[in-house]
């Protein structure tokens, strides 16, 4: 067969290039957008993590000593910082993911009322951060609520946040009450197994347990790492203690709730180090960065790709 | 058989319910403190429910320093709720109904700034607010908003517009329509749902947000509503107001309310809308 040679006249380039402007005024916010808010900000904060930078007087070139002092004279200080972010990391996320899990298995029913339900274990996600914070200061205070029911039960009195050994712990349990954001989650990933397979597995008289561990789990793997990665991602940034040891300024008891991004903050706009922030920011850049390739390598970015 | 299907519907029942009372306690507890007299936050042990029924913690609550900064607060959010509605959907029609070769590059490098923290980019963002004199102006909060309220606003008009019918704007097309009056006449009106989605995720970025005031607010009459009960009431710092347990419980409950609000009201499209959102990230 013979294809005839397309001739692109001028009139066809006209049209085209018209076509590449209309786009490309549309996006014109976005674009703008992207430069100034994401392009330019990651390569100044790279810029002047080279520099000592207090936003006064000094800006002067330094190499890259605020990365080695990271390393050396105040790894001290920062390791513990990426040891909290890291150990909250590892004990929350697994703990909150089959929580959710679980949780979105048991509401995962056909019966009229279970939204009612659903709705109910997702509220406390709404609640804004602000006044949450306010109440779990409140009832994990030393003679508050919570200790009250302790006491009832014979355990004794904990000091929750105002002590170094529980106050990573308390912000733990504390995350339990936002499960529901994982739940629903959960719940729309299930919403995705088709009804037939269900059928099939009780036809051959599988049980509750067979089901969910041979049809359930499995074809929401993807989502699980998914989920997982989001979920470490999310908490690397972890910021709230910034509000729940506000007295500290995040910084909780001896320390013991600076998480790596309350330091950064409290570098960069407290003692305004914008050049030592920076290079603290970027190192997180970098992590998130390797975690977020592992996540498109392994294909959970693949829903994101465009139609056509 | 009948009995034992009863029984274990109704343990099903009471878990849930046992859950929703573990799930909810702890904002029930916060209502019922705030509802509390001055001599029942003292009693030890802690009471579970007011003695002297009062409501004289939300009284103390309201003077016109507050009002002024729930206006800041709502022009912040009328603002951005228009611009990142407008601008987000204008980019979401440009990658779902044009066609044309530069949307190919863009799109890759709008979904890959989702990875970028916050934290990073805050840093030369707040020198340059600061060397434009935009400290103690809500422009800090507003202005970025113009420019499209990032990629996963962006992204969740995409996933709602695929899902508009091409016959509709193939149409307006023939009959000569161009692209932008197809965009406004023909496309926004089908995009309701996901407009009024849109709307309210701003709302409560807005009302959630606290870093972004506490970095850039300092002056008391630029303080927007959440900012104010941060320092009033969380780190108590406002000098001149001593707050006690009950009036921070109930400023607690009162800033609830709108979120808890909006959510009822929008839940249904609230929760699709999560879920839409959820497996695309």
């Amino acid at each position: 067969m013979k294809r005839e040679r397309r001739v692109r006249t001028a009139a066809y380039w006209k049209i085209a290039i018209k076509k590449e402007l209309i786009g490309l005024l549309f996006l014109l916010p976005l674009i703008c957008g992207i430069a100034v808010f994401s392009v330019y900000p990651i390569l100044q904060s790279l810029y002047y993590s080279f520099f000592k930078y207090d936003m006064m007087n000094t800006f002067e070139f330094v190499g890259l000593d605020n990365y080695i002092r990271i390393f050396t004279v105040d790894f001290k200080d920062v390791s513990k910082s990426m040891y909290i972010t890291l150990l909250y990391t590892v004990i929350s996320i697994p703990i909150n993911l089959t929580l959710s899990y679980s949780l979105a298995l048991l509401l995962n029913k056909k019966t009229k009322n279970i939204n009612v339900f659903r709705l109910l274990i997702y509220a406390p996600v709404i609640i804004p951060p602000i006044a949450s914070s306010l109440l779990w200061v409140d009832i994990f205070s030393y003679d508050g609520i919570i200790n009250r029911f302790l006491n009832i039960l014979g355990i004794g009195s904990l000091n929750w946040l105002k002590s170094e050994d529980t106050a990573l712990f308390t912000m733990i349990v504390m995350n339990l009450w936002g499960l529901g954001g994982g739940m629903i989650l959960w719940l729309s990933a299930f919403k995705n197994i088709p009804e037939t397979l269900y059928e099939a597995a009780r036809i051959d008289g599988a049980g509750r347990a067979r089901i969910i561990f041979r049809i359930t789990v499995p074809l929401t793997t993807p989502m699980i790492f998914y989920n997982l990665l989001t979920a470490i991602i999310g908490s690397l940034q972890m910021f709230s203690s910034y509000l729940i040891a506000s007295d500290t300024n995040g910084r909780g008891p001896n320390d013991s709730l600076y998480f790596y991004c309350v330091r950064i903050f409290n570098e960069a706009f407290s003692k305004f180090n914008m050049g030592y922030a920076s290079a603290l920011a970027w190192i997180l850049f970098l992590v998130i960065g390797v975690l977020t390739v592992i996540m498109f390598k392994t294909g959970g970015w693949v829903q994101f790709g465009e139609d056509n | 058989m009948k009995v034992r299907e009863i029984i274990t519907q109704c343990v099903y029942y009471l878990v849930l319910v046992l859950l929703v009372i573990f799930f909810l306690f702890p904002f029930l507890f916060m209502i019922s403190k705030s509802f509390m007299s001055d001599y029942d936050l003292i009693a030890s042990p802690p009471l579970l429910f007011p003695q002297e029924f009062t409501i004289r913690n939300y009284f103390n609550l309201f003077d016109s320093e507050m009002i002024g900064w729930l206006g800041n607060t709502l022009y912040v959010f009328c603002f951005n709720a228009f611009f990142v509605t407008f601008s987000s959907s204008l980019s979401a029609f440009a990658f779902t109904k044009l066609d044309f070769k530069i949307k190919k590059i863009v799109f890759p490098v709008m979904m890959s700034t989702v990875m970028i923290p916050g934290i990073v980019t805050s840093i030369p963002l707040y020198v340059l607010y600061n060397n434009m004199n935009w400290r103690n102006t809500l422009f800090p909060l507003t202005i970025p908003s113009i420019f499209g309220g990032g990629a996963m606003t962006v992204f969740l008009f995409m996933q709602f517009m695929r899902g508009i019918s091409r016959e509709i704007d193939n149409a307006a097309k023939i009959d000569g329509a161009g692209p932008f009056r197809r965009y406004l006449q023909i496309c926004m009106p089908l995009c309701k749902s996901i407009i009024i989605f849109q709307v309210v995720s701003v709302f409560n970025g807005v009302w959630n947000d606290y870093m972004g005031p506490i970095m850039y607010l300092d002056e008391r009459s630029k303080y927007t509503l959440g900012l104010g009960i941060y320092y009033r009431f969380l780190q108590q710092t406002d000098l001149g107001f001593g707050a006690n347990d009950g009036a921070k419980m109930a400023a607690g409950v009162v800033f609830s309310i709108p979120a808890a609000i909006v959510f009822f009201v929008f839940q249904k499209r609230l929760v699709d809308g999560i879920m839409i959102g959820g497996i695309k990230g």
